[in-house]
C-alpha cells in the first residue's frame, strides 16, 4: 500500500474527510500555523484574519445554496445581518433605546445560525416556485425589505445612522474582554477572538466538506445539474431546496453573529445591497462549488485593505498622485477581481490552485 | 382629490422616468440574454458627465446634454466591446455578476467626483426654469416632470418606428429572435449587440438626467432610483418593451400613491411601515408578482427540456 495514495479498497476510505496523508499533514500544519499566528502577528493583521474567518463561513453557507444546489442568493448578506440582531438582542446589554439579554455566548451563538436559518425556511417557498435570475431578482427584492425592516426596528437595532453595540463575547461565564494568561503569555480579547473565529471556521468547512459526500450534498448537485432531472429521479424539490436556504442561512446567522463583536457595533446601513453582493462576488473570485473556494476569496477579500495599506505605505509618492482613498482602491480592485475572473478564470482562485498542484504533482513532466 | 392627482402626476412623471431604464434592460436582455446590472451607473455617469460640461466647464447647457448622452452611448459601447463580448454564451448569471462587477468600477470612480456635496445639472430655460413649476387646480406639476413623460412618450415612438421601419431596427429583431439564424442571414450580429448598449447607454443617460436634474441633484445615492427601473423589469417580464412600460408605469404610480396615502394606510392597518416605505413598496410588488406570474406580467413563458 505504501507510496500509492490513490489505491483506496473501500469506499469509506475513498470518501473520507481527508483521503490521503498529505491532505492530513497539511490540513494539521496549516491550523498549527494558524494558531501559532496568534503569538507572531500585529494586531492589525489578527482583525484582518478574524474577519476573513468569519466571513469565509458566510460564503460558506453562499456556496451551499448556489454552488452545491444552484439556488441563486443574493441577499446572502440580510441572512448575516439576521444572525448579528439576534446575538446582539440576546447577548447585548440592553440600553434605553435598545433590548438585550445579555446572555452566554453557549446560548445566542447556536440560536442566532437557528433564527437565521427559520427565516431562511420561510423564504425557501419561493425558491421552489421561482428559477434562475428570476429567483436572483426576488431575492433582490429581499435586501432591500431586509435593510428597510433593519432600519425600522429600532427596539432591536438602534435604527437607521445609530446602531448599536453587539453581544458581549462570554462562553460559559469567561468574559472575553479579561483577556486569558497562557503561562508568561497574555492572550487579548482580539487573539481570543481570533482563537474562537479559527474554531468556527474549521468547524464549519469540515462541515460542508462532509455535506458534499452526503445524500443531501449529492441531492443538492442533482438539483444544481438539472432539477427536473432531479426530481424524476426521485429528489423531493421542495425538501432539498428548503434544506439548502436553510443550511445556508444557518451559516450566515453564525457568521454574523460573530462578526461584527471584533468592532463592536453594527449599523443598520451597513446590510446594504453591495454587502450581499460582497459575498457572491467572494463566492466567484474564490471557485464556486468548491469547498476550499469561499475560504479562499474570503482570506482574498478581507485581505485585501491590509495588503493595499502596505503597498501604497511602500509606494508613498505614488499613493499621493492618486485622487482615489484606500477605500475606493479597494472597491475598484474587487470590481476588477469579479470581471477577470469571470472573463477568465470562472472557477476562481480555487482553479488557479487546482492547476498548480495538478501542474507540480506530475512535475517534471506535463501530464 | 388634488392630493390624488398630484400623487398620479409625480407618479406618471417617475414612470416615465423608469420606463427609460427599463427600455434599456430589455433590449439587452432581449438581444443578447444579459441582465446588465450597470444600467443604473450608466444613468448617473450620463448625469455626471451632463453636470462636469454645464456646472463645472460652463458650457452651455445644450451642448453639454448632447455631450453627456452620446459620450453615455460610447461608454456602454466600450463596456459591451471589452467586458460583455468575450462572455457571449456563458450561463445567464455569470454575466450578470459580471455587469454588477462593471457596476462596482463606474459607481466608485463616479462617487469619488461626486464628492460629498450634491451637484446640480445646470437649467436647459434659464429664463423659463427647469427648476420652476405649473399649477393646475392646486396640482403642481414641475416643468421637469412634464418634460419627463413627454421625452418618454418621444423616446418610445421613435423606438417603434426605428424597430419596424429601419434595416438596423430589424435586423436587431431578428437578433433577439435568434442568434444564429440571423447571423446565417447576414446580420452581423456583434455590430448589433454594440447598437443596442449604445442605444441602451443614452436611454438610461437621458434618465439620468431626469432623475438628478432640477432640485433633485446627483448625489452618490441617485443610482437607487435608477436600480427601480429592476422591479419594472421584472414585473412587466424580461423580454417585453411594453411590459417593460406598464412595469415602470405600475412602479412609478405605486411610489407616487405610497408617498401621498402612507399615514392613511398606516391608520387603518394600524401599525407604521416606517420611514421610506415607498421606495420599497415597487420590490414588494415585484416579489408578489413573481411568485404568481414568474415570468412576469408579459413575459413569455420559458419552456425547458430535461
Amino acid at each position: 500500500m505504501r507510496g500509492r495514495p490513490n489505491l483506496f479498497v473501500d469506499y469509506k476510505k475513498e470518501s473520507a474527510i481527508l483521503s490521503n496523508n498529505t491532505q492530513k499533514f497539511w490540513f494539521t500544519l496549516m491550523i498549527i500555523f494558524s494558531l501559532g499566528l496568534v503569538f507572531v502577528a500585529s494586531d492589525y493583521w489578527i482583525l484582518l484574519l478574524t474577519t476573513a474567518f468569519l466571513i469565509a463561513v458566510a460564503a460558506w453557507g453562499l456556496n451551499i445554496v448556489s454552488g452545491f444546489a444552484g439556488q441563486i442568493s443574493l441577499a446572502h448578506g440580510v441572512f448575516v445581518g439576521i444572525g448579528t440582531y439576534t446575538s446582539a438582542v440576546l447577548g447585548g446589554v440592553a440600553t434605553s433605546y435598545v433590548v438585550g439579554f445579555e446572555l452566554d455566548m453557549i446560548i445566542w451563538l447556536p440560536l442566532s445560525g437557528i433564527f437565521s436559518a427559520l427565516v431562511g425556511l420561510m423564504v425557501a417557498p419561493v425558491a421552489v416556485r421561482l428559477k434562475g435570475l428570476n429567483l436572483g431578482l426576488v431575492t433582490l427584492a429581499l435586501v432591500f425589505i431586509g435593510s428597510h425592516l433593519f432600519s425600522n426596528f429600532k427596539t432591536f437595532t438602534g435604527g437607521a445612522g445609530l446602531g448599536r453595540k453587539t453581544a458581549k463575547v462570554v462562553l460559559l461565564g469567561f468574559n472575553f474582554e479579561n483577556g486569558l494568561n497562557i503561562g508568561s503569555y497574555f492572550l487579548e480579547k482580539n487573539q481570543l477572538l481570533y482563537i474562537l473565529a479559527l474554531i468556527v471556521c474549521i468547524l464549519c468547512g469540515l462541515g460542508v466538506k462532509n455535506l458534499t459526500r452526503s445524500r443531501t450534498g449529492r441531492a443538492f448537485s442533482a438539483i444544481r445539474d438539472r432539477d427536473i432531472a432531479a426530481e424524476a429521479i426521485g429528489i423531493n424539490l421542495f425538501k432539498f431546496k428548503s434544506s439548502a436556504f436553510a443550511l445556508s442561512s444557518f451559516y450566515a446567522g453564525i457568521a454574523g453573529s460573530l462578526l461584527f463583536t471584533v468592532s463592536g457595533g453594527v449599523e443598520p446601513g451597513q446590510f446594504n445591497l453591495l454587502y450581499s453582493i460582497t459575498f457572491v462576488a467572494i463566492v466567484i473570485i474564490g471557485g464556486v462549488g468548491t469547498v476550499l473556494g469561499p475560504l479562499f476569496g474570503a482570506l482574498f477579500f478581507s485581505l485585501l485593505p491590509g495588503t493595499i495599506q502596505t503597498v501604497l505605505h511602500s509606494l508613498e509618492n505614488f499613493g499621493q498622485g492618486l485622487s482615489l482613498s484606500t477605500g475606493q482602491i479597494e472597491r475598484v480592485i474587487f470590481g476588477l477581481f469579479i470581471i477577470i475572473f469571470l472573463i477568465f478564470e470562472p472557477r476562481g482562485l480555487w482553479g488557479i490552485w487546482f492547476r498548480l498542484r495538478n501542474y507540480f504533482k506530475a512535475w517534471p513532466f506535463s501530464y | 382629490m388634488t392630493i390624488f392627482l398630484q400623487a398620479t402626476a409625480e407618479g406618471l412623471a417617475l414612470g416615465a422616468v423608469y420606463s427609460l431604464v427599463a427600455i434599456g434592460f430589455v433590449l439587452i436582455y432581449k438581444a443578447m440574454d444579459v441582465l446588465s446590472f450597470a444600467q443604473p451607473a450608466l444613468a448617473v455617469v450620463g448625469a455626471g458627465i451632463i453636470s462636469a460640461f454645464a456646472i463645472d466647464r460652463g458650457l452651455p447647457f445644450w451642448l453639454s446634454m448632447i455631450v453627456g448622452v452620446f459620450f453615455t452611448g460610447i461608454l456602454s459601447l466600450i463596456i459591451e466591446r471589452t467586458f460583455l463580448r468575450p462572455m457571449v454564451g456563458e450561463p445567464v448569471f455569470s454575466v450578470a455578476i459580471l455587469t454588477i462587477g462593471i457596476d462596482i468600477l463606474l459607481r466608485t470612480v463616479l462617487d469619488n467626483w461626486i464628492g460629498l456635496n450634491p451637484r446640480y445639472l445646470g437649467d436647459p430655460f434659464p429664463n423659463f426654469g427647469n427648476f420652476g413649476s405649473l399649477t393646475i387646480n392646486g396640482v403642481t406639476l414641475k416643468y421637469l416632470e412634464i418634460t419627463a413623460f413627454f421625452t418618454a412618450i418621444l423616446v418610445i415612438i421613435l423606438l417603434s418606428i426605428f424597430f419596424k421601419k429601419s434595416k438596423y431596427g430589424v435586423a436587431m429583431r431578428a437578433t433577439s429572435f435568434d442568434q444564429e439564424a440571423a447571423l446565417a442571414q447576414g446580420i452581423d450580429v456583434g455590430k448589433i449587440f454594440g447598437l443596442v448598449w449604445f442605444i441602451a447607454g443614452i436611454l438610461a443617460s437621458l434618465a439620468g438626467f431626469f432623475i438628478t436634474g432640477g432640485f433633485n441633484t446627483l448625489t452618490q445615492f441617485s443610482f437607487i432610483s435608477a436600480l427601480r427601473a429592476l422591479p419594472a423589469v421584472v414585473i412587466g417580464g424580461l423580454d417585453s418593451i411594453p411590459g417593460a412600460v406598464i412595469g415602470s408605469l405600475i412602479i412609478g404610480l405605486t411610489q407616487g400613491y405610497v408617498a401621498y396615502y402612507q399615514l392613511s394606510i398606516e391608520s387603518v392597518i394600524g401599525f407604521s411601515l416606517g420611514s421610506g416605505f415607498s421606495l420599497l413598496a415597487p420590490y414588494l410588488i415585484m416579489f408578489a408578482i413573481l411568485l404568481v406570474k414568474p415570468d412576469g406580467l408579459f413575459g413569455t413563458e420559458e419552456v425547458e427540456r430535461v
